[in-house]
């Protein structure tokens, strides 16, 4: 029951109103009646979730939305969506067909998958709703920027019982975001009833006790209770300010896509049931019934939406097909480049500072710098804590709440919103203390997955602009949850940069880098040396270090070590103890693990021919595996000797001292390994 | 005085409580059965009285023949009508918005000036919220095939009772 203005009715809505919904509504529903065939054909459209039967709510979210400004996510079954947020029927045709014109990916996405983001109509993945983060990072630029807007994320009400859109809905209210939760509810997920989702049916209902939330109920089948409850939610949002959710009751009128067979669990009585409330019908209907058009008028409308779809087909199939030596194109977009330090050297001299020290002088240094920069994060900024660890002291006294803030404890809304948010604008980049500590950050590694998925999946029309800033690492006594590597499993993800530096300096330039370049990185901080003395050096005030430049940091000609992190000052350590019985190591920081200096490594190993691979982690599939394995492949007949590697062993750091130091790498295991191998 | 009962001909539990109830009068009303798919203004105004079959269906709606009808109804002047409604519905599946549209229906027409009569108890019945409760009855008959079917009769028969002593 609605208690909404009714500010559109059959009877009142004028009637080139009703004439283009109507035309949206009928060539809409073609175009989703005859995706099937394209997969009969083998021209494509493997997937495909009908949207017949969310007429009414999805014509209405396309009709609010207000292109280049709103920001509109919307889920795979939006096909109606956005057509009526302005998308033409050829376009919609080249997304079902992957084409290299399609303008929501060039054909690398999932088919049904509709995007422009050119028109803030987001690219974005195919799981239920991680989006809706998106849409409230979004928001949070439109409340920081003062636009009159808002971010609509369009979702299945199964969505809703996964946790980061509680994360978002809980976000949302409490920074009083102006979003739209449009949660368009036909029933089931797939073939899971509501009944096995939650208890409550109305599932917005569900968030009645968040404050500054509105929750409005509507017809999502009803084309006039739709465009009722999406008007006031959008005046709400843009009056108010503050977030509303928009539950729309549909019914799937089809399964749930073409992989899906719904008469394997619906009665053909629900399935009749369904059919009768055919939206479209219902529209029809009401033009006739209330002599808002003739059967004539009704007609030649048809007619133009099927003269129409016959020529978006044609288009659409002429259409180019992607590439395939396109495939590289847009994992990482390309980075800042230094001028002044192309190497990421320097020959500076003065005081030594701290690693800490370090990072935060960059960090309130790159602030200064683009005032569009932001930084969230758990413990972020409560008086003089800044961060777990205080690496970011000081930072929101000097820039303000609105630059720098506490999250929620919740990794994934972290992770989640900082790409929402930099999809406002190309200008803007995000720091966020991506978990308290690494081995935290596994709840938010869906939005990381996914993060690291959207330049190659938008065909390079997004990229976050984020750099994800963790404290891992170990030797601190702070197993089993405080003391992990978890580079080894993020190194096998593309799309993402993961630096880890070991000395103040390159913290620094590094962290500069990333700020200043496009892309995502993961900014490893060894936390261990945040205060280490032999983590200190000088640092120029402007140094910048390049990715996938490794540093030489001790020269020789005996053994060839590569390392980088914690491990960097133990490879050096053991260096120095074998320079003490005359044997030379050289000692590469590679810095980065992505992109890796390939060239660096293969240089120390046709020099040298013995190599050691030191780094914390665990050696079972950790980054070291990749290192050996591409000497292997690239420099075999330079070895001289079998490539030996050092790091943790395949369990987990243990917390008393007597175990972590079982475990984790030192410069003894460093120096008897070496040995070894110099005995080749 | 002029009576019809007007419920879907395409419906299934609905019509058929709509025929016992035809069946139920008998000789002692002139009862004319419309069909409200096809449901014309002057039809609905030609009546002094009416009897309603209005299931509640999805999530507290009316099913899209009333709902087509609502624009109609919410311009008519139903002054001097006395509207009786009776609605299928499903405490157990739709706790939530049990018997729904029978309020809807009710409240709209009552705010065009028509009379509701035939409210019932609400003793029996097991749900958590219902737009068809005022003042502590339903604004008519509730039947609910899917969970208590046996009390179908016994419910029909009751409110019969009461509206034959209403109707003339």
């Amino acid at each position: 029951m609605t208690t909404i203005p009714k500010v559109y009715s059959i009877k009142t809505t004028p009637k080139e109103t009703l004439e283009s919904w109507f035309k949206l509504m009928t060539l809409g529903r073609a175009i989703d009646d005859k995706a099937p065939n394209y997969l009969k054909q083998a021209i494509g459209w493997s997937y495909h979730a009908p949207y017949a039967g969310h007429d009414g709510i999805q014509l209405a979210i396309g009709q609010i939305f207000e292109k280049q400004k709103d920001h509109l996510f919307p889920y795979y079954r939006d096909m109606l969506t956005a057509f009526s947020a302005g998308m033409t029927a050829e376009e919609l045709i080249l997304n079902g067909i992957s084409k290299a014109t399609d303008p929501s990916s060039g054909g690398r996405h999932m088919s049904n998958h509709f995007a422009k983001p050119e028109w803030n109509i987001h690219n974005v993945s195919s799981l239920t709703g991680n989006h809706t983060l998106h849409a409230v990072g979004a928001a949070r630029a439109i409340k920081y920027y003062g636009e009159k807007a808002v971010s609509i994320s369009s979702q299945g009400e199964s969505s809703l019982s996964e946790g980061y859109v509680y994360e978002a809905i809980n976000g949302a209210s409490k920074e009083k975001l102006p979003v739209i939760f449009a949660v368009q509810d036909n029933g089931y997920g797939i073939s899971v009833p509501k009944k096995d989702q939650t208890a409550t049916r109305k599932v917005a209902n569900n968030f009645k006790s968040f404050k500054n939330l509105r929750i409005i109920h509507c017809n999502g089948k009803d084309v006039f209770d739709s465009m009722n409850a999406m008007t006031e939610a959008k005046k709400h949002v843009l009056e108010v300010g503050e977030p509303v959710i928009v539950q729309a009751n549909c019914v799937r009128m089809r399964s749930h896509s073409n992989s899906d067979r719904h008469d394997l669990y619906r009665s053909e009585a629900e399935r009749q049931y369904v059919l009768d409330y055919d939206p479209l019908a219902k529209f029809r209907r009401l033009l006739i019934r209330y002599k808002r058009f003739t059967e004539e008028e009704i007609a030649a409308i048809e007619a133009e939406a099927k003269a129409t779809l016959k020529a978006a087909h044609k288009a659409a199939l002429a259409a180019p097909d992607p590439d395939p030596e396109s495939y590289p194109d847009f994992v990482l977009p390309e980075p800042y480049i230094s001028e002044k330090y192309p190497d990421g050297t320097h020959e500076e001299e003065g005081d030594k500072k701290k690693l800490i020290t370090a990072l935060n002088e960059t960090l309130k240094a790159e602030f200064k710098h683009n005032p569009d920069t932001f930084m969230w994060g758990q413990d972020m900024a409560n008086k003089d804590k800044g961060g777990i660890f205080n690496v970011s002291k000081g930072l929101q006294q000097e820039f303000g709440p609105k630059r720098i803030f506490n999250a929620p404890i919740a990794e994934d809304f972290i992770m989640g919103t900082a790409n929402g948010m930099s999809r406002f604008s190309e200008k803007i980049r995000i720091v966020v203390e991506g978990a308290e500590f690494a081995d935290y950050f596994w709840p938010a590694m869906e939005q990381y997955v996914d993060s690291s998925h959207d330049y190659w999946r938008s065909n390079g029309k997004f990229t976050p602009n984020v750099t994800i800033r963790l404290a891992s690492g170990g030797y601190i006594g702070g197993g089993l949850y405080h003391s992990q590597n978890i580079e080894g499993a993020l190194t096998s993800i593309p799309g993402v940069r993961i630096v880890y530096p070991s000395f103040a300096d390159d913290a620094a330039g590094l962290l500069r880098t990333s700020m200043r370049s496009r892309g995502m990185t993961m900014f490893m901080e060894p936390k261990a040396l945040y205060n280490d003395p032999k983590a200190a050096t000088v640092i120029p005030d402007d140094f910048e270090v390049p990715f996938g430049k490794a540093r030489t940091r001790r020269a020789g000609s005996d053994l060839f070590i590569v390392t980088y992190g914690n491990t960097t000052h133990h490879c050096l350590e053991a260096a120095q103890k074998l320079a003490d019985e005359g044997i030379e190591c050289e000692v590469l920081d590679l810095r980065s693990l992505v992109p890796m200096d390939k060239e660096a490594i293969l240089d120390g190993v046709k020099k040298i021919g013995k190599v050691l691979v030191v780094h914390e982690d665990k050696v079972h599939s950790g980054f070291g595996a990749e290192i050996t394995a591409t000497i292997m492949e690239e420099a075999f007949e330079y070895l001289d000797g079998p490539v030996h590697r050092i790091g943790s062993p395949f369990t987990p750091v243990g917390f008393h001292p007597i175990l972590e130091r079982a475990i984790l790498p030192n410069t003894n295991k460093i120096y008897e390994a070496a040995k070894k191998i110099l005995a080749y | 005085m002029s009576t019809a009962i007007i419920y879907s001909f395409t419906s299934n539990k609905t019509a058929k409580a709509g025929q016992k109830i035809v069946d139920s009068f008998g000789e002692s009303l002139k009862l004319d059965v419309v069909d409200a798919d096809n449901l014309a203004e002057e039809k609905f105004l030609a009546y002094d009285q009416l009897i309603l079959g209005v299931p509640t269906w999805f999530d507290g709606e009316l099913p899209h023949y009333w709902d087509e009808f609502v624009p109609a109804m919410e311009e008519m002047d139903m002054k001097g009508k006395k509207v009786a409604i009776y609605g299928l519905a499903d405490q157990v599946g739709y706790p939530e918005n049990f018997a729904d549209g029978v309020g809807i229906l009710a409240r709209l027409l009552r705010d065009r000036g028509a009379e509701i009569v035939g409210m019932t108890d609400v003793d029996n019945y097991t749900f958590e919220s219902s737009h068809a409760i005022e003042d502590g009855q339903f604004l008519g008959l509730v039947l609910d095939q899917e969970n208590q079917a046996r009390l179908s009769k016994k419910r029909i028969d009751n409110w019969l009772e009461d509206l034959k002593k209403i109707f003339k």
